[in-house]
């Protein structure tokens, strides 16, 4: 996953410009582009806390983007050790995220929660996903067949809509910004007034080489289509790139049906 | 300026920009371009009017004193103005017009040119110039002034008639913009003789000048490039973004200035050299525009309007020349584009129309004028004149262009232009795309022969392979993917694309699962807009027809043509047969045949079979999907019998490589699930087949390459247009 790839796709899409955001969290433009572009260092959390205020996103799905622990467990942590042996173990078993999931089951039933946790549960992908909008296995030689593939599969959800008017729309968000998000994955989304929230997802029998951000031929098209601007959307596309980065497209490479994808990427989502 | 002043001046500003407007709305119910109304504005305030009625108005609202100030904001109004004709101008415009642009845009210049010079060389300097003006200035100013054409209001008349997107449109446009700048550089290099006082201070001014436009495109215009593409990236534009360039407008002005020719011409350059791509131009345009057409431009005008002393012609001889002014400046104008059109090979009607166009001179002769009348070049008189001139020329386009070119005119020129546009060699690459859909190998060589007669020489499709593969053989697919390097993925895809390859055939291929094969088709074909839907066959296990199955769900489903292949050893399109009886889907099999005969240059024969009793009107109908020419290339066998199907085939056995036939009972083909009737004319034909199936509703026929090749040969035209009169 590419931190900054990421980043700027979310300033975009929430119609900030470069110098408003830069000038907002108190850095540079200048510094900020060179963070979208890779070649500077990732932010520190504190950067990354108030980016993740201002684009209005729960911080601690930015920090995981970023794969860095959340300050509030680093804390933690520090005042606990003992919760880092726990920790630890939990490591040594390399429990997956259906297991982990069970932990955290455990966890709510035995110590539930007295106030509501503070950050909201991100949406899930899998939610938005069925079987008939899972395509898998294609093979192409243009990045733009692979999002008129994945509009097709989008337009039989959305009643009324053209086919290659969606296209069009996700190819013209395309050249805004770029959608890769790293990892061989890209993100392609657009935005249909009044829609509920769909996604479609395509597999690629044969990595395509593309200019992406971190050099990895893309192997993976999650293409998203919203009715609506702001916090949800952001989160979504936040969240895609977290699953990116926790290798969705290594994971789903060797899927054949739309069923076994569906699988695996419920169990990465299992624990959100 | 004291405060009396600027009441004087606000007050002026009231009156003229009042009148104008006033004057504006007759001039716009008389078809007028704004622009008109403005002129006759500023002559109405001026001594031609107001000062013949009372002297003493005029006096009490145009002072001598205030004059100065009317002037500066005059010539503000102008620099501004000349900017945004410079934002105008896209240098597409400029090339890759065609051979008939550049031979009429050149014409429409010298002729005018050499008649204004030639009248002014013999007759004019000496009746109405005096000796202290240097003879070579007022000849060649006379040149110039004869010669120019107005780009802002034609681009006004053009959208006005709804001509800008036709090719009348296109080349006057084109001739415009190079006229524009053509008499532009003549003018600055007249002002730079002018205004030197000797040959060898003539000369540094012109290499000033020179090295000054050299300047502003090497350098000045990839900084505006770079600038333009920073401001464009959404950062918008700021008010410090409008300063600067305010600020290099203001520089590039005043070095003109400087150099010796005029502020406007470095205005002018600045406005010229601004990218026109990305958004910097347009957005500029529009926050300067409103207050420059609006405010300030009408200032110069009753500016102009108050030097025009119509009572200076005050005898019967002065109305003479004027007169034959006017007549030599659109024999001149008029008559050289005219005559170079027609050459070019347009019809008089349009050579006409073209020759109307260029002869609007509207505002930029006015901006002319006032400059040789500042430079002393012109004596009031003569400027009267030529402002008479102005817009009697201006005057006369939009009714005469009505006249020589009515509306039934352009659109039937339109219509043949559309007819007759694929045939053209400069015809643009059409949009024309066939989604191949392969289910099995076999299919593969023929549809690549028949994509490569669908695309011509000069490969005008785009073509897409799709193959879809069922879920469960999609393993195997993978595995055979991982060896196969060249492109073509799965073994189905790989006998298409050999014989693409050696067809020099370029076709980009798709594929994936799809447990609905039928639905992620038509999905597809809609994605990529396909206009034709091309599906292989190959004998089923069970099935007997063609018609069954995944080729009936495809054809119930897809909103454009659907054609299905039965290959039998396709290797050539050379003689195609339609049978006809006229329904939806035999119309769109002649379109495909007609496409045959335009790309591939195949014959193509169509059977029309009429029932014993009726009348045949498929001449007609032939003639209608083959206009002109093209009709009589084509054969028409009328039969009468009374089974279509029968007669279709006992023609099918002459000897033809493809038989291009529409789906319908009448040939026995009618696409179900379960077919279970026989499908003579397959089974029977001994020769390959192309059925075609049309869906309701959708637009009639394949649709020819014009349209689109005629938009994409103009697209920029449309960002000319300025809403300036």
């Amino acid at each position: 996953m590419h931190l900054g790839a990421t980043l700027r796709l979310l300033r975009v899409d929430a119609g900030l410009s470069l110098r408003d955001l830069a000038r907002r969290i108190g850095v540079s433009s200048a510094y900020l582009s060179r963070v979208e572009h890779g070649v500077d260092a990732p932010p520190t959390q504190e950067r990354l806390t108030a980016i993740a205020r201002e684009l209005d996103v729960p911080p601690a799905l930015l920090m995981d983007v970023a794969n860095r622990v959340s300050p509030y467990v680093a804390g933690y942590l520090e005042d606990v050790p003992a919760a880092g042996t726990l920790l630890l173990d939990i490591a040594r078993r390399k429990l997956t995220g259906a297991q982990l999931a069970r932990v955290r089951a455990f966890l709510d039933a035995e110590f539930p929660l007295r106030e509501a946790r503070g950050d909201e549960p991100v949406p899930a992908l899998g939610a938005l996903l069925c079987a008939e909008r899972v395509v898998v296995q294609l093979s192409c030689e243009d990045y733009a067949d692979a999002l008129d593939v994945a509009s097709g599969r989008l337009a039989s959800a959305l009643p009324g809509l053209d086919v290659a008017g969606l296209a069009e729309g996700l190819r013209q968000r395309e050249d805004e910004t770029p959608s890769q998000v790293g990892n061989g994955v890209a993100v392609p989304h657009a935005f249909v007034p009044g829609a509920a929230p769909v996604a479609a997802l395509v597999t690629l029998a044969r990595p395509l080489k593309t200019d992406a951000p971190d050099g990895q031929p893309l192997r993976l098209v999650v293409a998203l289509v919203d009715g609506h601007l702001g916090r949800a959307r952001l989160m979504r596309l936040a969240h895609v790139a977290r699953l990116a980065g926790r290798g969705l497209a290594h994971r789903l490479q060797g899927a054949e049906d739309s069923r076994q994808v569906l699988e695996t990427l419920a169990e990465l989502e299992a624990l959100r | 300026m004291n405060t009396h002043m600027l009441a004087q001046l606000l007050v002026q500003l009231i009156v003229i920009i009042g009148l104008s407007r006033l004057i504006g709305r007759g001039a716009r119910w008389l078809g007028q371009p704004l622009v008109i109304a403005e002129v006759v504005a500023g002559i109405a305030l001026g001594p031609s009017l107001l000062g013949l009625i009372s002297p003493g108005a005029l006096h009490w609202l145009f002072p001598a004193d205030s004059m100065p100030f009317l002037k500066m904001l005059a010539e503000v109004g102008l620099v501004l103005f000349m900017f945004l004709i410079g934002l105008e101008l896209d240098p597409k415009l400029l090339k890759g017009r065609g051979h008939s642009s550049v031979v009429i845009s050149h014409s429409s210049i010298i002729v005018p040119f050499g008649l204004g010079a030639v009248a002014g060389a013999l007759w004019l300097y000496k009746s109405l110039s005096d000796p202290s003006v240097p003879f070579s200035s007022f000849v060649l100013f006379m040149g110039v002034s004869m010669s120019i054409t107005a780009f802002p209001v034609l681009a006004r008349i053009l959208t006005e008639r709804g001509l800008m997107q036709s090719k009348l449109g296109a080349i006057a446009i084109a001739c415009a913009a190079v006229d524009d700048v053509t008499a532009w550089c003549l003018l600055a290099f007249v002002v730079s003789l002018v205004r030197a006082s000797s040959l060898a201070q003539a000369g540094l001014t012109t290499l000033f000048a020179v090295l000054y436009i050299g300047f502003m495109l090497m350098l000045v215009r990839p900084f505006l490039a770079r600038l333009g593409a920073r401001v464009a990236s959404r950062e918008g534009l700021t008010q410090n973004v409008v300063a600067g360039t305010l600020l290099l407008l203001l520089a590039s002005a005043w070095t003109t200035e400087r150099i010796g020719i005029h502020a406007l011409f470095g205005a002018f350059l600045f406005g010229a050299v601004i990218p026109k791509e990305g958004g910097l131009a347009t957005a500029l345009a529009e926050k300067l525009e409103d207050v420059t057409v609006v405010l300030l431009l009408p200032v110069f005008f009753a500016f102009s309007g108050l030097r025009t002393q119509i009572g200076l012609l005050d005898t019967a001889q002065s109305w003479m020349t004027c007169g034959v002014i006017i007549l030599l400046a659109c024999l001149g104008k008029f008559g050289g584009s005219a005559v170079a059109a027609r050459v070019t090979g347009l019809r008089w009607r349009e050579a006409g129309a073209i020759g109307v166009l260029m002869n609007t001179r509207g505002l930029m002769e006015l901006i002319v004028l006032n400059l040789g009348l500042d430079l002393g070049v012109i004596s009031p008189t003569l400027f009267t004149m030529m402002v008479i001139m102005a817009l009697v020329t201006t005057f006369m386009t939009s009714p005469v262009l009505k006249w020589m070119y009515p509306p039934e005119e352009q659109a039937r020129d339109q219509m043949e232009q559309l007819a007759r546009e694929p045939a053209g060699a400069a015809q643009t690459p059409s949009a024309y795309t066939v989604l191949l859909c392969v289910s099995h190998g076999q299919a593969g060589p023929g549809m690549a022969v028949l994509s490569r007669a669908l695309s011509g020489e000069r490969n005008e499709a785009s073509l897409y392979a799709l193959h879809l593969l069922s879920p469960d053989r999609a393993l195997k697919a993978r595995a055979e993917d991982a060896l196969d390097v060249t492109g073509a993925s799965g073994s189905a895809l790989t006998p298409l694309m050999g014989r693409a390859e050696k067809l020099g055939l370029l076709v980009r291929t798709l594929s994936f699962v799809s447990s609905e094969p039928a639905r992620d088709i038509c999905r597809t074909a809609e994605a990529k807009r396909a206009d034709l839907v091309l599906l292989g066959w190959h004998k089923p296990l069970f099935s007997q027809t063609v018609l069954g199955g995944t080729v009936h769900e495809v054809m119930q489903e897809s909103t454009g043509t659907v054609a299905v292949l039965v290959d039998r050893g396709l290797s050539q399109v050379r003689r195609v047969l339609v049978p006809f009886v006229g329904s939806r889907h035999d119309r769109a099999a002649l379109g495909i045949a007609r496409r045959l005969l335009k790309q591939a240059g195949a014959e193509v024969t169509v059977l029309h079979v009429t029932s014993p009793e009726g009348a045949g009107t498929g001449r007609a109908q032939v003639d209608e999907l083959f206009p002109a020419d093209e009709g009589a290339a084509v054969k028409l066998k009328v039969v009468r019998h009374a089974s279509p199907e029968e007669a279709a085939l006992e023609e099918a056995r002459a000897g033809y490589d493809l038989v291009v036939v529409g789906v319908g009972s009448e040939w026995g083909l009618e696409d179900r699930l379960f077919g279970v009737q026989r499908e003579r004319i397959v089974r029977d034909a001994p020769g390959s087949l192309l059925l075609v199936r049309h869906p309701e509703g959708a637009p009639a026929l394949a649709r020819s390459p014009a349209p689109q090749g005629q938009q994409g040969a103009t697209p920029d035209a449309a960002q000319v247009v300025g809403a300036r009169s």
